[in-house]
């Protein structure tokens, strides 16, 4: 079953795994490309969200490994090498095979999990075994701080006591606030999915961010959900859960007393004026176990709507706690005995955790901070410092403060810890980060004096990852800012079907001539005609364009072919230990879509033949005295009304004496004629059919199949193909192809007494006109002289099975010869009389004509005959 | 097929994926009146959700499993059809 989404997410996720393998090549030159690491991340990232939506463990646990290496190497804690490149190169390989099998057969192929889990297995061994965490959370400490906690008090009280008994049991308690991004169900996102897997969750609230829309405008894609909950799952947890959405999110603390609000209906119940007096004693007395049981008691005795109920509830819950905190209980009871509604009852609680062990621990720098210490304390110092604006300072300083401040703890420097505090505090309250960095500074100069001491030196390149991974972030926020995406992805065969349509209008326009005609030789009227023509001329100037824009349409540059060449080149080369650098030119070249596509596998074939034969191995060519390192040239430009794509090695050359001798080993040519071969023409027999000079059948190319595919290929789309060599130099592979297949140009010849047929314009050389006395008979055939050369001569009529008219009389009368050339060789071809030349849209044969040999196809003429299009070669 | 559409009820079954959102948003736009079975559910698309707390359809019965439950009655129980649990 496949749907529509599933063919988007194909065509995207083919588009997708392109990228990234472009971008890892560049990155495997080049390690340190920011811009090629974020790409492929991305691409990598965005995949694994598409795939999200469907079915396929497999894949998406591969994608996820592949994912995880490159947030990795995204951080700075792993360099890319060519093995790794290898690595992920032959993940991206499995999942697009997978995706071709998607395509074909709607799902995943067997056995695709066990291959995802070796493959799985591989990519995770690489990891560095903290990264998973560390990296992690070092990039995604910047959720930002929710400011408006307002809502916290409107969430159902039975949620706000969970969550406050979880506090009292010594939780931090966090609020977030999760606004999905509008086309987030399409990156694969399922915001109740996260929060399921969130846990503990005390709150969930799902409201909207705007009013809904009425029904039949509800856009079911797009997200109009806001999420806002409160859980005790630690931060970093959470922070790791939304990690994909992490600037979707905001999240604060919420200190306990902030969950409790007493409300309810005041009048009512049974008198709580004992339970009050009593409650006050043994709250002063500190005997929580029975103040506990008479709330639990008098609980049951209250409806639960009234005042008093939601007081004694939040009594309870407070009374949980293991030390409960008596300012709460007597604020509590104070809420009973007044009867009134308080938002909030409960006074602020200042939460002072390291406090207890500042006396302990009275060491200040005592001892200078660790390598990796000082590493991460001079990212966080370059962080502050790269910011400018005010109201970013205090963003990133709640992040950094919260990073160092974990950092000192895990260290176990609760001194420095309060002088941390301190540096934080007098921050906020001035508004400069100066306090903060000069502690910073500080700190890492005992760093870097007690490295001096040990006469280790190394701090400074350490501190590069971070401030480059830094510069990274600050220009990855292109989310938010992301431009409408102005491209139409059409299917083709809708093109086509304008094509031709606009193909037919064409032919009928040439029809408007003809009427013309008619109405001023039938009708006798000129005017008429004048009329006609005029409205024709304009037709005809409007389909003359349409017929541009849509082959503009059709036009690809010959990147989408080259973009493959890269890791090609790469590939086969490492197998074979040769260096090479390709050096792509004119990629930019357009072509119609047919074309390019039929040029990808020809040329792929050229290159790997250049690479096998062409190029020498490092040593034999700096034997040569050429550079170790060899070059392939693919470079494309357009030629006229062709487009022409040369390959050209510096390698040895193709050797004309060993192509003929090969030749005739094979028995494609006799001694006889490898004797009279020019160079030119030896090189040439590449072409021929079952000819392979390799010695040895690689595994690249010299499988049997030559040079003769690439030529049937291009032959196939109307091109031609050419070698030239200049042996020890190099060898150029040409071939040309037209722009476009759609429009043909063919002349126009009669034959067999007046029948009308197209020959294609590219086979013609000229037209002459030969005396018949100037026509040679050899033995049954018959050839004349053009200028020195003897060109067979044949005669159409006959040739279509044609009786040809009778000639008596003089043979001063002229034929109408048209030379051509069909494979390589002049043909002259006698027809009745020459015609014009024209531009028609060529239809093949089919039907029961699709086998009828001797023609490519017909065309509609403007007066509504068919106009039969010969294929010389097989007429011939 | 996680929804099951009759003419008169909207039967959820399992995990409710992001694509059927669109099919069941068309459904009930047809047929106002029809009831929802949530009751078999395991999980639900937050987009099926969305369009769920968009055109508030009848619910029939509320999900069986414990996270949708406990986290997705307050939103549907004003739509539960009286007498139904």
């Amino acid at each position: 079953m496949t749907s529509p989404l599933l063919e988007r997410f194909i065509s995207e996720a083919r588009d997708l795994l392109q990228g990234s393998a472009s971008g890892l090549l560049v990155l495997e030159k080049d390690p340190h490309d920011e811009a090629s690491i974020n790409e492929v991340f991305r691409s990598v990232h965005t995949l694994k969200g598409s795939v999200g939506l469907f079915d396929f463990p497999a894949f998406t646990k591969l994608v996820h490994a592949g994912e995880d290496i490159l947030s990795v190497v995204r951080a700075g804690q792993l360099v890319l090498s060519s093995e790794l490149v290898d690595l992920l190169l032959d993940a991206l390989d499995q999942v697009s095979s997978w995706i071709d099998h998607i395509d074909t057969h709607g799902g995943m192929p067997d056995g695709a999990d066990g291959v995802s889990r070796d493959l799985t297995l591989v990519l995770r061994a690489v990891l560095p075994s903290d990264a998973g965490d560390a990296g992690e959370a070092a990039m995604d400490s910047t959720a930002s701080e929710l400011k408006d906690l307002s809502w916290v008090g409107d969430l159902p009280e039975a949620e706000r006591i969970a969550a406050f008994v979880a506090a009292a049991g010594g939780s931090e308690i966090l609020a977030v606030d999760y606004t999905p991004a509008e086309d987030c169900f399409f990156s694969g996102e399922d915001p109740l999915m996260l929060f399921r897997q969130l846990s503990p969750l005390h709150a969930l609230d799902i409201g909207t961010t705007t009013a809904w829309p009425a029904a039949d405008a509800l856009d079911p894609y797009r997200c109009i959900l806001r999420f806002r909950v409160l859980t005790s799952a630690p931060r970093a947890e959470v922070e790791q859960l939304f990690r994909y959405v992490i600037e979707q999110i905001k999240m604060a603390v919420v200190a306990p007393h902030d969950l409790a609000s007493v409300s309810g209906d005041i009048n009512g119940g049974p008198v709580y004026e004992d339970f009050v007096d009593e409650a006050q004693r043994m709250a002063a007395s500190g005997d929580w176990v029975a103040l506990s049981r008479s709330v639990g008691a008098l609980l049951e005795l209250s409806a639960a709507p009234l005042l008093v109920a939601s007081a004694l509830r939040w009594l309870r819950a407070v009374l949980t706690a293991p030390q409960p905190n008596p300012d709460w209980v007597k604020a509590l009871i104070g809420c009973i005995a007044k009867a009134e509604p308080d938002l909030h009852p409960l006074p602020a609680v200042v939460i002072a955790r390291p406090q207890a062990e500042i006396a302990v621990a009275i060491m200040p720098m005592a001892a200078p901070p660790s390598a990796m210490v000082a590493r991460i304390l001079d990212g966080q110092r370059v962080m502050l410092e790269m910011v400018k604006a005010t109201d970013d300072v205090m963003g990133r300083l709640a992040s950094v403060e919260r990073t160092v401040a974990n950092l000192l703890e895990a260290e176990g420097r609760y001194a420095d810890l309060v002088l941390w505090a301190l540096a934080i505090t007098s921050a906020g309250t001035d508004g400069s980060v100066r306090p903060v960095t000069a502690l910073l500074e500080i700190w890492l100069e005992g760093r870097v004096q007690s490295v001096a001491e040990e006469g280790v030196a190394e701090p400074q390149p350490a501190a590069e990852p971070l401030d480059g991974y830094q510069r990274r972030r600050n220009d990855v926020p292109d989310h938010d800012a992301k431009p409408a995406n102005r491209i139409l992805k059409v299917e083709q065969a809708k093109v086509d079907t304008l094509m031709n349509l606009i193909g037919e209008l064409v032919v009928s326009k040439n029809s408007l001539p003809f009427l013309a005609k008619r109405a001023e030789e039938v009708h006798g009227s000129r005017q008429m005609a004048r009329e006609i023509k005029d409205i024709y001329a304009v037709i005809d100037r409007l389909a003359q364009e349409m017929q541009g824009s849509i082959m503009a349409v059709r036009m690809l540059p010959v990147s989408e072919v080259f973009e493959r060449f890269p890791r090609l080149v790469r590939d086969v080369s490492r197998k074979l230990g040769k260096h090479i650098a390709l050096v792509i030119e004119g990629e930019d070249t357009a072509a119609d879509k047919n074309i390019i596509e039929a040029l990808g596998d020809p040329l792929l074939h050229i290159i790997r033949n250049a690479i096998d034969h062409g190029i020498e191995q490092p040593e034999e060519r700096e034997a040569a005295g050429k550079p170790p390192e060899a070059t392939i040239l693919v470079k494309a430009f357009q030629d006229g009304d062709l487009v022409v794509i040369e390959v050209s090695d510096d390698g040895r050359g193709i050797d004309p004496e060993k192509i003929k001798a090969s030749a005739l080993a094979k028995g494609v040519i006799d001694a006889d004629r490898a004797a009279r071969l020019t160079d030119q023409e030896a090189v040439n027999l590449v072409f021929f059919p079952g000819f392979s000079t390799a010695e040895k059948v690689s595994d690249l190319s010299g499988r049997g199949v030559g040079m003769d595919v690439v030529v049937t290929a291009v032959e196939k789309a109307g091109g031609r193909v050419e070698v030239m060599s200049r042996p020890g130099q190099g060898a150029t592979v040409r071939l040309s192809l037209p722009l476009s297949m759609a429009v043909t140009r063919v002349m126009m010849v009669e034959a067999g007494g007046g029948m009308l047929f197209g020959i294609p314009m590219d086979h013609i050389v000229e037209t002459v006109r030969v005396r018949r006395e100037a026509v040679r008979r050899i033995k049954n055939a018959e050839a004349f002289v053009l200028r020195d050369t003897v060109v067979p001569l044949m005669r159409l009529d006959r040739l279509l099975g044609v009786a040809a008219p009778m000639w008596f009389g003089d043979g001063d009368e002229e034929d109408a010869v048209l030379v051509v050339r069909v494979a390589g060789n002049l043909v002259g071809l006698v027809v009745d009389h020459f015609r014009e030349g024209m531009d028609i849209i060529l239809k093949p044969m089919d039907g029961i004509l699709a086998a009828v040999r001797g023609y490519s196809g017909t065309a509609l003429l403007g007066d509504g005959r068919v106009l039969l299009v010969l294929n010389l070669k097989e007429v011939l | 097929m996680p929804l099951r559409f009759s003419k008169t009820s909207v039967v959820f079954e399992e995990g409710c994926a992001v694509e059927e959102a669109l099919p069941l948003l068309e459904f009930l736009q047809v047929h106002p009146a029809a009831r929802v079975n949530l009751r078999a559910c395991t999980h639900m698309h937050t987009a099926i959700l969305q369009v769920l707390m968009a055109v508030r359809p009848k619910v029939a019965t509320l999900p069986g499993e414990d996270f949708l439950r406990h986290w997705l009655t307050p939103l549907l129980a004003p739509l539960l059809v009286k007498g139904a649990k």
